[in-house]
């Protein structure tokens, strides 16, 4: 009982977490591509890419998005209640663009002044997607706001890089670059260059040093980073290829910079290989579709348990309540999203649930057809019962754990629910309709065989035991 | 009710041959035409699949169902004329298209041409699927590779659980189960278009775990038998463990069934076909259960010598349990 309220509680507190096709979106599945140089992809070269893509995503604005490493060389990449897949798809494709550019002469004041634009919007955008209730879809009023400063941002970037000349030091130059600690134990970031980008570099440097003109290094034509160069390399400008950014870095702050700029210097192209989106109309209208499926299947259940299995049936369809709530908590506890077929899991689960349920009372009616008492007929119900349901539920599970195992997007979404209420239907079984029935009995109006088995003692002669 | 399982075995096996027979055929066919034993959907095949729905709010353009005479005019425009073509959704208003693998750019070329030609569609509700060759193959052989550990493992469980032979009879049980339910899809592949995609080979390793639940309640029972009554032949047996669990098998396919049925009712496009292929695998895994795999399990015992329960015991009783 203390679980079920529990239940309800969890429900009503913790929301769940819906699939994208459930709530509208797009996921796509990005594959790298190996290259003469590259011929095959390293668990580094993953990250790296991985973190170029990651830029890509923020510059989209899309709350809660998420990128994950798919196998080798492959990345997956949600994109929840994305408005336009097309250009989403367009940004994500494609092999990074790292540039080295000078800034403009006298920009200063106008990159500050854009900078601060682009900070505010950036803020206000991640204040909007922090107070978005998780697992719903927006209101049209809200996301009409979250485009509006998505389409800002592009414009402060595109400002942004107009102040930056365009300059032929791209990330093809750039060999490495690696975050570490300087003599006084600041947090920098050195970036090494081959031979011919070290000398473009060097005349990069020397054109603006000391002049309080930044270099801008452009990912995807996104600003990463604007440092200055000190007045002492207005001479030759910073040679030996090599140099060292710093400023207020964190560990963590150089480190992700190191990364994308690794991520500039490679030339891995990447392809989008799967493309799945789905409206968010068509989302409400499966989640809609599923409720009625899922409350009629129930029902049908219900129904017939109480009518053919009288006593004991309304007792199992108590526990099937029980059941279906207590699941439904875990999915939301355990942060399973769910999607259409994992709704499909969890309904057909429940229809599976039964069938502990049926082998116990056919059991039971077996026992008390064979003149035992009605206590120790449930009993043994129970008990002799429980091999078949076992091995009935981890077949079952095994199935589930290969699909779990190799099975990609929704077919885990299945496993995972089905899974789930395999191992809940177990327990609440064994417990709660055992509770149950055992309290039914203990109470005199209840204890009567034929509550149990209809027709006991006309419906077949029994035979005789010695 | 009672059923002579043993008596009537030729009959029994006779149906089960013909269904698997039929599924065969059936699947030999289709690899003639689509050069795969079903029908391969987008997930296997590759391709790319817009459902563009018309925004009836806005226009008064919806009087009328979608022409498809036009959007084969646009798709010819594209140079997409292999493409195929659906109308669903109860006013006839959404329009399914399925082409080739398409680049974002013939993509969007194509869904504005459409939306010129007989649009205005409602963003929201679109749905797009673009799979690439790469990842239809990769679906493909995950999902294979998954039934078959699921059905490794499963010989394993059963005979770590029961004896080899059982194990071995129940995982050929399934096997019928899973050409049966792939020979209707092959069939309907054939007549009605139907496609497979990676939900099916869900539902057949959901079938594959579901089905031998009924063997085995069986096959348990006849363990249980065995032990009690070591003296009778093993047909009897199998008779009266058939007939004992007769109602708990029948019950636990139909509460599994019912709520897959309301799915298939209510479930809309996407889980319709899953709901079905279930429905399917389950019935023919009922019928396996208790007609082939305990006749067989009786006909092996009795070919192998093994005819009576531990013949150290074999004390003849005359009573068995009914």
């Amino acid at each position: 009982m203390a679980l079920t309220i529990a239940a309800v509680v969890v429900i009503t507190q913790i929301p769940t977490r819906l699939g994208l096709d459930l709530r509208g979106g797009s996921q796509l599945t990005i594959q790298v591509q190996p290259t003469a140089a590259i011929p095959t992809i390293s668990e580094r070269d993953m990250e790296v890419v991985q973190s170029v893509v990651e830029g890509r995503v923020n510059g989209l604005g899309v709350s809660e998005a998420v990128v994950q490493q798919l196998g080798n060389n492959q990345l997956l990449v949600q994109l929840p209640g994305v408005s336009d897949p097309e250009q989403a798809e367009r940004v994500l494709g494609g092999t990074a663009q790292l540039e080295f550019r000078a800034q403009r002469a006298g920009t200063d004041q106008q990159l500050a002044i854009e900078n601060q634009v682009l900070q505010g919007h950036l803020g206000e955008l991640a204040a909007l997607q922090s107070n978005l209730p998780e697992g719903t879809t927006v209101e049209a009023e809200t996301q009409a706001r979250i485009e509006r400063l998505q389409s800002d941002i592009q414009a402060s970037e595109a400002a942004i890089a107009n102040l930056f000349e365009p300059s032929n030091l791209g990330g093809d130059q750039l060999t490495d670059a690696i975050a570490g600690t300087d003599s006084a134990g600041r947090w920098v970031v050195s970036i090494r260059f081959n031979n011919e980008g070290g000398n473009r570099f060097a005349e990069l440097t020397r054109a603006i040093a000391g002049t309080g003109r930044a270099i801008g290094i452009f990912l995807d034509n996104r600003l990463l980073s604007a440092p200055q160069v000190n007045v002492q390399y207005a001479e030759t400008g910073i040679t030996g290829g090599g140099a060292e950014i710093s400023g207020s870095f964190t560990a963590e702050s150089a480190n992700e910079l190191a990364i994308q700029l690794r991520g500039g210097a490679l030339p891995l192209p990447v392809e989008v290989v799967e493309n799945r989106t789905v409206g968010p109309t068509l989302g409400r209208d499966s989640i809609q579709r599923s409720l009625y499926a899922g409350l009629a299947g129930l029902a049908l259940v219900l129904v017939f348990m109480a009518v053919y299995y009288r006593l004991p049936g309304v007792l199992a369809d108590i526990a099937l309540i029980i059941y279906a709530l207590l699941t439904w908590a875990a999915f939301n506890l355990l942060g399973v999203t769910l999607t259409l077929p994992g709704i499909a899991g969890f309904i057909l689960s429940i229809g599976m649930a039964v069938d502990a349920n049926v082998l116990i009372f056919e059991r039971t009616r077996e026992e008390l057809r064979s003149n035992k008492t009605l206590y120790r007929s449930v009993e043994s119900g129970f008990f002799r019962a429980f091999s078949s349901i076992l091995d009935g539920n981890v077949t079952t599970l095994i199935s589930c754990l290969a699909l779990f195992y190799f099975g990609a997007g929704l077919v885990k979404g299945f496993a995972l629910t089905l899974g789930i209420g395999v191992l809940i239907s177990m327990f609440t079984a064994l417990t709660c309709t055992r509770t149950l029935m055992f309290l039914a009995i203990s109470l005199p109006q209840f204890r009567r065989p034929n509550l149990f088995c209809p027709g006991l003692n006309t419906a077949r002669p029994n035979p005789v035991r010695p | 009710m009672k059923l002579n399982i043993i008596q009537q075995r030729g009959l029994w096996w006779a149906i089960s041959g013909a269904l698997v027979l039929a599924s065969l055929v059936a699947m030999a066919i289709s690899w003639q035409q689509f050069g795969a034993p079903l029908r391969p959907g987008l997930d296997f095949a590759g391709g790319t699949r817009l459902q563009l729905t018309r925004a009836c709010v806005t226009t008064d353009s919806c009087s009328e169902a979608l022409d498809l005479s036009e959007v084969r005019q646009v798709l010819g425009q594209q140079g997409l004329d292999s493409s195929s073509l659906q109308v669903l959704g109860d006013d006839q208003q959404v329009l399914s298209v399925r082409t080739r693998t398409l680049d974002v750019d013939e993509r969007t070329a194509l869904q504005s041409a459409l939306d010129e030609a007989i649009g205005p569609f409602d963003a929201s509700s679109t749905q797009i699927d673009s799979v690439g060759p790469v990842i239809g193959k990769q679906l493909l052989v995950s999902g294979l590779l998954a039934l078959l550990v699921s059905f490794a493992g499963i010989v394993i469980y059963l005979s770590l659980r029961f004896k080899l032979d059982y194990a071995l009879l129940a995982i050929l049980a399934l096997a019928h189960d899973v050409t049966v339910t792939a020979g209707v899809f092959a069939v309907l592949g054939l007549v009605l278009g139907v496609e497979v995609d990676s939900l099916f080979i869900v539902s057949l390793l959901t079938i594959v775990g579901f089905s031998v639940n009924d063997t085995v309640v069986i096959y348990d029972r006849v363990r249980e038998n065995l032990k009690l009554n070591p003296g009778t032949h093993i047909n009897d047996i199998v008779d009266s463990a058939v007939n004992q669990t007769l109602s708990r098998s029948i019950n636990t396919s139909l509460t599994t069934i019912l709520p897959l049925v309301a799915i298939f009712i209510f479930g809309g496009q996407t889980l319709k076909y899953f709901a079905l292929a279930l429905i399917v695998g389950f019935l023919a895994g009922s019928y396996s259960s208790i007609f082939v795999a305990s006749s067989l399990l009786a006909l092996w015992r009795e070919r192998t010598g093994q005819a009576y329960g531990d013949p150290d015991e074999a004390a003849p009783q005359p009573e068995t349990q009914s």
